[in-house]
């Protein structure tokens, strides 16, 4: 402690006590000196003797001074102190440096997180491991009832899976015993009216069966779950929300217990509240609210096409999305392979519509992370994002690699000097270090403010096309990745900068003094330059990889843009009420809906207003079999609209009529086609007058087709794993009369003349003069509905530019830096040349033949790699092959380009070297 | 850096600071003083390397064993003089005496009892 006060006092006092140690060593000399001159030498000669026995003045004066400091700190200050000034003085591409370290860092820091977060992530319940999900596989593709949790997917091993059952098969796993502990059920309930003390909202709602929250093993916040006394016909109406809800609309989890709340207009109890971290087994989906299975007896209750109550007992209505718990010691194999046959035989027995090969057959796989949907989705984005931020952060490294070959050599001469007057060299390589090590230090600390920016972005990127449906995963900054992809950097600092400080350290002394700034052909000089070179290759032909990959992403989003909808989706706003859930009920519920139109209507700057069960481009569609009168079924999509809808729209009206105010209940029921419809139903012949039933929906509606429109595109954009591309046969119904179920949710179009979203709040304020329990809920344009649809697209051609503009931009600064070293390590060689005749435009052509050259090999290297890389992303391309010509020439010309900006401003500096100042030089 | 003489015999790790606390133990010196003592004392069989001493005198007073001050030389220059503290002082004492411990051991391993 003493010992650390002497030193503080000494340090408060250094210059003083840096004086003392001079005077203290001079003392000594002169003494020395004194001896020999009494010795009998002279004066002169008595001093130099002295002096040279004493030995090296200066690092014994360092070894006095270590006496007083914390030498170690001292050192790492005082490199610390150069190392900033290096960077500074070479400011431009120590920023680059750093600036593209940070975003490589960032954006691998924030994908890897994204990636472990929903890829890698389990359940937040105790022992994920045990979780097992029921699927079946057939050998064709199948349609099953309505399933909001998407587990259904294409079999990379052929056929289908599906993951939801009848209730009869649910209650057959229950019954099972032997493999598992317990089997639970849920299905979505869809967007639910809720209301709480007279506060109405659209919320996400979950039916359970009564053991889910036991068999999940999660434990209430507050109040009790849902248990199997909650779950059958009769039971109190009692629900459970989740901690969000209970924050924003109860004041805390703790007063939610024991609260009324409406849903859909029906009174139901809070009995408690989940855990904060709980979201549902499924991480796609966000429950606010979660109420028994038989619950939807009551939520269902006037919907006759429910078939509420049918589906407890159809063994062919699936709708149950079974989950169980494997008994220790049990494998999802060994469950699969006890139930597998039990299922099979069931199915054997209560499917009698299926030939027996067609059966499904039961899958049992692991689910630790609850439903698998969301995996599906984004594993292959995540990982082709990686990629792409990956080569970003090699890029980078390379360019911090260079940054550091080229000082450390133009600094050969600076080592030559510390070597020389007494340093270790172990000392100037740990100064070396220290300054790559703050390179890469500074890069690491800005790499982890851009992680969160990044993720925050990312998060809005994805979440973007989600409707209103928040992600169920928060995404935080991943710690650990985050020090894994520092290390890296902060090795690539130490390996890039060791590497020339052992070399510098080497040097002979004389000759790294004598051959300043002549040839620089050193043999080490040499290797450092073809190692640059490799390394701006490299970065090139990475820079091209992404260039590439960019150039397909645009060119496949453009290709999306350019599909021909069949309407104008431009100006048109689009958003839902959905009256019935809030207590609107026949038939007052379209006086209601039509009412609405006319106000709306007389909004200004609102050219047209219609309506829909649902937007016509964007938010998926309905379909059934649809007979004409002496005819074969076949299937058709479905909509039901109401007057002026094709005006609206701008759907081209080929003949008959359109739907019109007066295909009103009790009117004759009418139905307007589209011209595939026509073709597929009648062929050539006229549908006008033509009658079709949709037998599923309304067994004793007789339909009679007033009129046909062109065709358009209905629910999506492109293809999915049940439509083709292209627009598909479709029936639109009136929307009152009620043929396709009974008149509940409605989608208004608007057509306004100037900015879509112009008219929104004037909407809003309508709806809740006319009723403020009725929320107004997905206002969106027709353009967004759209891009959400697209939006994995969108985002890739957007994050791709920004990835390649970004690798573009980093690895012309390798080349430029490069280029602009060699011009000036040749000043003299060119100024020589310029002396002897040559021309500007032959320096300026010799400098940029040696950037092409360099270009050039890139291509090369790249261009074959490209192509290969490109089957990586054919999956993700649309209307375009994976080699399109298109892409890769507009790739290779921006390549070009960047290449010759980047090379000619050392050209040009090479071509002004004024031969009589180069010449002075040395 | 070698200076004619008789053959010097190698210090021994940690010696150089035994050896400076006993010379001041007659009283204040400078360093230069310091090295002529030890190396007269020792009939010049021990010669004290300036690039040593002068750390090791400086380590000693950081440690608080000798204590430093500028005076008057005998030939009246301004030099700086070294003075055991009391510190010190025992520190000697037991440096010493681990010396004699160690320099007996030795002795019995070269020049066994027969």
């Amino acid at each position: 402690m003493t010992l650390f006060l002497r030193k503080l006092r000494w340090l408060a006092r250094r210059e003083q006590k840096e004086a003392e140690l001079r005077e203290e060593l001079q003392f000594h000399l002169d003494e020395e000196a004194d001896e020999r001159t009494a010795d009998g030498l002279p004066i002169d000669e008595a001093r130099r003797a002295a002096r040279k026995d004493f030995g090296n003045l200066a690092i014994v004066r360092e070894d006095m001074r270590a006496a007083w400091t914390w030498r170690p700190l001292e050192e790492l200050v005082g490199d610390l102190r150069y190392g900033v000034r290096m960077l500074a003085a070479n400011k431009m591409f120590s920023a680059l440096a750093i600036l593209s370290l940070a975003l490589g860092i960032g954006a691998n820091t924030a994908i890897f997180s994204f990636m472990d977060a929903m890829l890698l992530r389990v359940l937040p319940v105790p022992d994920p491991q045990s979780l097992v999900t029921l699927a079946w596989h057939t050998n064709k593709r199948e349609m099953h009832g309505s399933n909001r949790h998407d587990d259904s997917y294409v079999d990379p091993n052929g056929g289908f899976i599906g993951g939801i059952f009848s209730y009869p098969a649910f209650e057959l796993f229950q019954r099972d015993t032997s493999v598992f502990t317990t089997v639970f059920g849920y299905q979505g309930a869809g967007d639910l009216h809720v209301a709480v003390k007279g506060q109405a909202e659209i919320a996400n709602g979950e039916y359970v069966s009564g053991n889910y929250f036991s068999g999940l093993g999660v434990s209430p916040a507050s109040g009790r779950l849902i248990g199997p006394e909650d779950d059958g016909a009769g039971a109190p109406a009692v629900a459970v929300v989740s901690y969000a809800l209970s924050e924003t609309r109860f004041g805390g989890s703790a007063n939610a217990p024991g609260q009324a709340i409406l849903l859909n207009n029906i009174p139901f109890t809070v009995v408690g509240v989940t855990p904060p971290e709980f979201f549902g087994a499924d991480p796609n989906v966000l429950p606010a609210v979660y109420v028994p299975m038989h619950a939807n007896l009551l939520l269902q209750a006037g919907n006759k096409y429910a078939r509420a109550a049918e589906r407890y007992t159809d063994p062919n209505y699936d709708w149950v999305v079974p989950m169980a718990r494997l008994r220790p010691g049990v494998t999802a194999a060994q469950a699969q392979a006890a139930l597998g046959p039990e299922f099979t035989e069931w199915k054997a027995t209560t499917d009698t519509k299926r030939a027996k090969a067609d059966l499904p057959t039961l899958v049992v796989k692991e689910s630790a992370g609850g439903l698998d949907g969301l995996r599906r989705t984004y594993s292959k984005p995540l990982y082709l994002l990686l990629g792409l931020v990956g080569l970003i952060l090699a890029i980078a490294c390379a360019n911090i690699a260079n940054l550091l070959l080229a000082r450390a050599s133009a600094r050969t001469r600076e080592m030559a000097v510390r070597l020389s007057i007494g340093a270790g060299r172990l000392r100037v390589i740990r100064q070396l270090l220290t300054e790559s090590l703050l390179l890469s230090g500074i890069g690491g600390a800005l790499g982890a403010v851009f992680a969160v920016w990044a993720i925050r972005f990312l998060t809005l990127l994805l979440s973007n096309g989600r409707g209103d449906d928040a992600f169920a995963l928060t995404i935080d900054l991943n710690w650990r990745v985050l020090g894994v992809v520092a290390a890296l950097a902060i090795l690539t600092g130490v390996l890039f900068g060791l590497a020339p400080a052992v070399q510098a350290t080497r040097v002979d002394l004389m000759p790294a003094f004598k051959t300043v700034r002549a040839r620089g052909g050193q043999a080490h000089g040499a290797r450092r330059i073809s190692l640059s070179r490799a390394l701006v290759i490299a970065q090139m032909a990475f820079a091209l990889l992404i260039l590439v990959t960019a150039g397909l992403f645009i060119r496949t989003l453009s290709n999306l843009h350019s599909i021909q909808l069949g309407f104008n989706s431009d100006q048109l706003l689009t958003f839902q009420l959905n009256a019935r859930q809030a207590g609107h009920g026949d038939p007052e519920i379209i006086t209601f809906y039509d009412r609405l139109v006319s106000d709306f209507a007389a909004i200004p700057g609102v050219r047209n207003v219609t309506l829909s069960d649902s937007p016509l481009l964007g938010a998926g569609y309905s379909g059934t079999d649809v007979t004409p009168s002496g005819g074969q079924p076949k299937n058709s999509h479905v909509l039901t609209v109401g007057p002026h809808f094709f005006t609206t729209m701008q759907i081209p009206l080929v003949r008959g009529r359109e739907i019109e105010a007066r295909d009103r209940p009790g009117a004759p029921y009418a139905a307007v086609v589209n011209e595939e419809f026509a073709r597929i139903f009648f062929g050539k012949d006229d549908p006008i007058g033509r009658h079709v039933m949709l037998k599923r929906a309304c067994p004793t509606c007789d339909i009679e087709i007033v009129g046909v429109v062109a065709n358009t595109l209905y629910g999506q954009l492109k293809e999915t794993t049940f439509t083709p591309a292209g627009p598909p046969p479709t029936v639109f119904l009136p929307f009152s009369q009620a043929v396709w179920g009974p008149v509940a949710e409605a989608t208004y179009e608007l057509r306004t003349a100037g900015d879509p979203l112009g008219p929104v709040r004037v909407v809003r304020d309508i709806v809740n003069r006319v009723d403020p329990r009725v929320p107004v809920t997905r206002v969106k344009t027709q353009r967004a509905l759209i891009d959400a649809n697209i939006n994995q697209e969108i985002t890739f051609a957007r994050l791709c530019t920004a990835f390649a503009l970004l690798a573009l931009t980093i690895a012309c600064v390798g080349l430029y830096g490069t280029m602009s070293y060699g011009v000036a390590r040749r000043t003299s060689e060119i100024g020589i040349r310029m002396a002897l005749g040559a021309r500007r435009a032959t320096v300026t052509w010799m400098v940029l033949r040696e950037v092409l050259t360099l270009g050039a090999i890139g291509l090369a290297v790249s261009l074959p790699a490209a192509l290969a890389v490109s089957k990586l992303v054919e999956s993700f391309l649309y209307g375009m092959k994976r080699n399109d010509p298109l892409a890769l020439a507009a790739a290779v010309a921006t390549m070009a380009a960047a290449t010759l900006l980047a090379g000619y401003l050392p050209a040009r500096d090479a071509s002004r070297i004024d031969p009589m100042v180069a010449l002075r030089h040395e | 850096m070698t200076r004619k003489g008789p053959s010097r015999v190698e210090f021994l790790q940690g010696t150089l600071d035994l050896l400076v606390l006993r010379t001041l133990l007659a009283g204040p010196r400078h360093g230069h003083a310091i090295a002529k003592h030890i190396q007269r004392t020792s009939e010049e069989l021990l010669q004290v390397e300036t690039g040593s001493l002068y750390p090791a005198l400086h380590r000693l007073e950081a440690k608080g064993w000798i204590s430093a001050a500028w005076a008057l030389s005998d030939k009246g220059k301004r030099a700086r003089f070294y003075r055991l503290t009391p510190l010190g002082r025992r520190q000697l004492g037991s440096e010493q005496s681990k010396w004699h411990a160690f320099a007996r051991a030795v002795g019995l391993i070269l020049n066994p009892a027969e």
